[in-house]
């Protein structure tokens, strides 16, 4: 009855061969990847996981190298003085967190749920801060409310100098972070669940927390995952402006530049390295759950006017992107006058690197020179590095471990990085110990620092192009690297350069990692901001800070320009 | 039984008594013993197939059945976990995509959006290392095989759904392949265009003569497109055969249900040949090797009801009355019931019928269910299901 099945069966292979299980056998195109893939994880295990283990390892150590188990941790907890740093960290950290995301929300749901006037240019405004060292932020508070402060009044005799300081400007430096993701979370609500809502007549309050509030909780908890992560492991501002108030992150420096007492910054670093990491594993799991938010077929929200939101929102919005206006402007402003605030005359004097400390402006050259060769060697590596995680035909595990190191980085904070990267590079038995005190260490320590969000936005790209293109590829007989060169990356090529401006901005503005890392060689613009603020240069500070922002914002725009022009030209094939 | 699936002789040129008959055709493709395991899950398992050359194979089955895990297979891009599969009398079990000898065509297409019409089609023959005026010369043959030499210049996302789907084919067969593998080729495509690109892939592969598989889910492109049909459930086999076998003949019960409509009848065993079925009692034509007794299900397309020339002593003549008559376009679909019984039938009436036999809802009509039409099948065992 059944016809044709048993056509041929009599001559089919015995049953005993044919059970044997197939062992695929690998392309040449397989064997790349799978060594691309490899190549990576060896990457991020050497540049990331041994100096960590380094640090690790220092701190169960003594002075003098012997292993003494838990002895620094205990000697840290036992002295009142420094426990109460970590008090002060997650305190000062949570309410930046609760101020910063608070702001950020209502900002973000004027951007998007409301038709205020001049969304883009707010917008655009609230972005400005990721362009600056956070060092900026803090030395603007500094000429506002500093001891010859132009609003010193308004502190009604409270010091800038301590608590106040150091939330303000984190709130600022970490705003723009905390905008982008809730942006993207109203964005996305479903106009389906609003009608449904509106047709219920439940009353606008309602609707806010029934609706809003729990559409956007993925983005909200996420928001403050990021903020928190950001703030206690920053260095920048609580170094300028913290006063004698100290935290974990001026701990280890004061730990390690201040008293070279290595042990007792490894354990500071530890005990940062907990936060971080318990955060960036809720917001991992938060982010999985978003993401089956996410594939629902929703029906995008588009805000009707209404007069008295859209003005409360327009009064809010501009009072945020006016103190945002006014924090930049002040920087600038005192850079260019001759002695803020007594003769405001405008002068170039501050400008003139080279008669201070901090390396002059081959400084700033070392930044350009560190900053280009981040974004370029990083996104070409990033990018390849992802692909072979996500193109790889089978190879589970390998990938697998390829992806977990890749995120790791994201967990890690800069200054446990840069203190890692001292024990692990300068220990005499390191046969990579050459790589120390040059610019080339100073690059992967960037590139490893910034590694995650690069390698996510990499890997978004390549998810969201046909995965069929390889297998279409190998049928056709042609080698992957072809596929890859010919059609993947010109495909992705706005992704790659997103990561290369990330990377730019982020190697210009970055202190954390490096101010560990750095020699007379390769002195760098923004620890040039640092040590110039330490040695009472505050205005020559403010100058140095005003080139960074001024050289990322150049960038940026370029970018935009090139992405608009020239390179739209050259893509003609994305429009119809 | 060979027959079945060579094709048939006509009878005028039946060979004279002293040629020897012709040898077995040699299958082009041969899968035996295949088994796919996801983990714990068995997505394929223990499946035999064999394609002969030229033939047009469709794998058909619903959603989650297997049917991409074997194509998939097949190409080498999932290999199995068990199980051989040879190709041209070469085992390619083993094989990395590579290194097979087939040309794909997705559902998505996965055209290079960055490449002209031209470079997408002569991709692959790039790296083949031909002179340029060849492979131009070559794309053009391509494109004008396919009815796009106008648009070369053009890139994927300026052409329609219909015409992208033609270049994706043309690509694939740039290589001139012994296979051509097509998985779920026009579901993205609109009704309209989809109806006229089955009959223009079909073409094709008859001109190319070249051998192909295509994964569907919609019956109709199987049973319009196929030489044979392979329909697949939960990972094995249910039946193999050409379009009106799968039809007329279903092999199992879940063919019969899959493969166009059918009513569905309960009932139990009398004799060999007659069947109990909600108080009325049909004749079969054949017995099918159960003994009286057993729980069977019997199967009838509507389209089967007969309810002209039904005189006389026929089996399975029946007095039904007319329920609802639902007008579908180009027949009625009706409900049927049984007189003096609890049967129920649907019944797909022409209009001609409906016209001059006057029939109407609420009518009491004789019907004949003829004897060859019916299907039966053993009810699996109480604990199977
Ligand atoms: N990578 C995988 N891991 C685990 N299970 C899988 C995987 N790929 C397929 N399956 C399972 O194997 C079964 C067969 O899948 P397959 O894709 O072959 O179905 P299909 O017949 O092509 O269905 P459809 O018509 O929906 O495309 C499904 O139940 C599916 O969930
Ligand atoms: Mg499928």
């Amino acid at each position: 009855m059944s016809t044709g099945t048993t056509f041929a069966a009599a001559g089919a292979a015995p049953a005993a061969s044919s059970a044997r299980a197939i062992r695929p056998r690998l392309s040449r195109d397989d064997v790349t990847l799978r060594l691309l893939v490899l190549a990576i994880v060896v990457a991020l295990v050497v540049f990331v996981v041994l100096p960590l283990s380094a640090l690790l390892g220092k701190a169960l150590e003594d002075h003098d190298g012997a292993f003494v188990g838990l002895a620094n941790f205990a000697a840290y907890f036992g002295d009142p003085a420094l426990a109460g740093n970590l008090f002060n960290s997650l305190w000062i950290s949570a309410l930046s967190t609760v101020i910063c995301v608070t702001l950020a929300f209502v900002f973000a749901y004027g951007l998007t749920r409301t038709c205020m006037p001049g969304r883009g240019v707010f917008k655009a405004v609230a972005q400005i801060p990721i362009l600056a060292p956070s060092l900026l932020p803090a030395i603007s508070l500094v000429y506002l409310f500093g001891n010859q402060g132009l609003l010193k009044g308004w502190l009604m005799g409270a010091s800038i100098y301590g608590p106040i300081g150091i939330v303000i400007g984190e709130v600022f430096w970490t705003f723009p972070h905390a905008l982008i993701i809730l942006t993207t979370a109203l964005a996305i609500s479903d106009a389906r669940l609003y009608e449904a809502a509106e047709a219920l007549r439940a009353s606008q309050r309602r609707i806010f927390f029934t609706v809003t509030l729990p559409g956007a909780r993925y983005g909200l908890i996420s928001a403050i995952f990021v903020v928190f992560t950001l703030v206690i492991t920053d260095f920048g501002v609580p170094k300028v402006i913290g006063g004698q108030f100290d935290v974990l992150a001026t701990d280890i420096y004061k730990q390690v530049v201040g008293q070279q007492n290595f042990q007792m910054g490894a354990v500071v670093g530890v005990v940062l390295l907990l936060p971080a990491v318990l955060a960036f594993v809720g917001d991992r799991i938060v982010q999985r759950r978003q993401a089956a938010l996410l594939s629902a077929r929703a029906v995008p929200l588009i805000p009707k006017p209404n007069r008295a939101v859209d003005l409360t929102f327009f009064a809010i919005c501009s009072v945020i992107a006016l103190a945002v206006l006014v924090i930049l402007a002040v920087a600038v402003f005192a850079s260019l006058a001759t002695f803020w605030p007594y003769n405001l005359t405008p002068s170039l004097k501050n400008y003139d690197f080279d008669n201070m400390d901090g390396g002059g402006w081959a400084s700033y050259g070392n930044s350009l020179t560190l900053a280009a060769l981040t974004a370029v060697f990083g996104a070409a590596i990033i990018f390849t590095g992802a692909y072979a995680i996500e193109k790889t035909p089978r190879f589970g595990a390998g990938r697998a471990v390829g992806q977990l190191l890749a995120l790791l980085p994201l967990a890690v904070p800069g200054l446990v990085l840069g203190l890692g990267y001292i024990f692990f590079f300068n220990d005499p038995a390191n046969p990579l110990g050459f790589l120390y005190g040059g610019m080339a260490i100073l690059v992967i320590c960037t590139i490893s620092h910034f590694y995650s969000v690069a390698h996510l936005t990499a890997t978004t790209a390549l998810k969201q192009i046909d995965p069929e293109f390889e297998t279409v590829s190998a049928s056709l007989k042609v080698p992957v690297w072809r596929t890859f060169a010919v059609v993947t990356v010109p495909v992705c090529l706005p992704a790659i350069l997103d990561i290369a401006i990330y990377l730019f901005v982020n190697a210009m503005t970055t202190v954390s990692a490096l101010v560990f890392l750095y020699s007379p060689d390769t002195t760098l613009a923004a620890i040039a901001v640092l040590n110039m603020d330490d040695a009472g240069d505050i205005a020559p500070a403010a100058a140095m800070a005003t080139m960074i922002l001024l050289t990322s914002a150049a960038v940026r725009i370029a970018y935009t320009v090139l992405t608009r022009g020239l390179l739209g030209r050259a893509q003609a094939w994305r429009r119809r | 039984m060979l027959d079945k699936s060579a094709p048939l002789a006509p009878a005028q040129y039946a060979p004279a008594p002293h040629v020897p008959p012709p040898p077995p055709p040699v299958p082009y493709l041969e899968v035996r013993g295949l088994s796919k395991r996801f983990g714990p899950f068995v997505a394929l398992q223990d499946v035999d197939l064999d394609v002969y050359p030229g033939e047009f194979v469709s794998f058909l089955g619903p959603s989650g059945c297997g049917k991409t895990t074997l194509l998939r297979a097949i190409s080498g891009l999932d290999v199995q976990t068990t199980g051989s599969i040879r190709q041209a009398g070469r085992d390619i079990s083993d094989l990395p995509v590579s290194r097979r000898d087939f040309g794909i065509v997705f559902q998505s297409y996965a055209l290079f959006p960055n490449l002209t019409i031209a470079d997408n089609v002569g991709y692959g023959l790039v790296s083949t290392g031909r002179p340029r005026a060849e492979i131009a010369k070559r794309v053009e043959e391509l494109l004008t095989l396919v009815g796009l030499s106008e648009q070369a210049k053009k890139y994927p996302a300026q052409l329609s759904g219909g015409q992208q789907q033609r270049v994706a084919l043309a690509r694939a067969l740039a290589l001139s392949p012994g296979l051509l593998l097509l998985d779920e080729p026009l579901s993205a495509l609109d009704a309209r265009v989809r109806a006229r690109l089955r009959g223009e892939v079909r073409d094709l592969q008859r001109r190319l003569g070249i051998t192909t598989i295509m994964v569907t889910h919609d019956q109709e492109e199987a049973l319009t497109m196929s030489d044979r049909i392979v329909v697949m459930s939960r990972g094995r086999i249910e039946q193999v055969g050409t379009p009106d076998e799968i039809y007329a003949r279903p092999a199992t019960a879940f063919v019969a249900d899959f493969v166009g409509k059918m009513n569905f009848l309960k009932g139990r065993l009398v004799t060999a040949d007659h069947v109990e079925v909600a108080g009325a009692t049909l004749t079969l034509a054949e017995g099918i090797g159960v003994g009286a007794g057993a729980a069977v299900t019997v199967c009838l397309r509507p389209e089967d009801i007969v309810v002209r020339a039904v005189e006389g002593d026929r089996p399975n003549r029946l007095a039904m009355q007319v329920g609802v008559m639902e007008f579908i376009g180009n027949h009625f679909s009706t409900t049927l019931h049984a007189v003096g019984t609890s049967l129920n039938l649907s019944a797909d009436l022409s209009i001609n019928d409906v016209r001059d036999l006057g029939i109407c809802p609420g009518a009491t009509i004789t019907v004949v269910l003829p004897p060859e039409r019916l299907r039966v099948f053993p009810d699996p065992p109480a604990t199977g299901h």
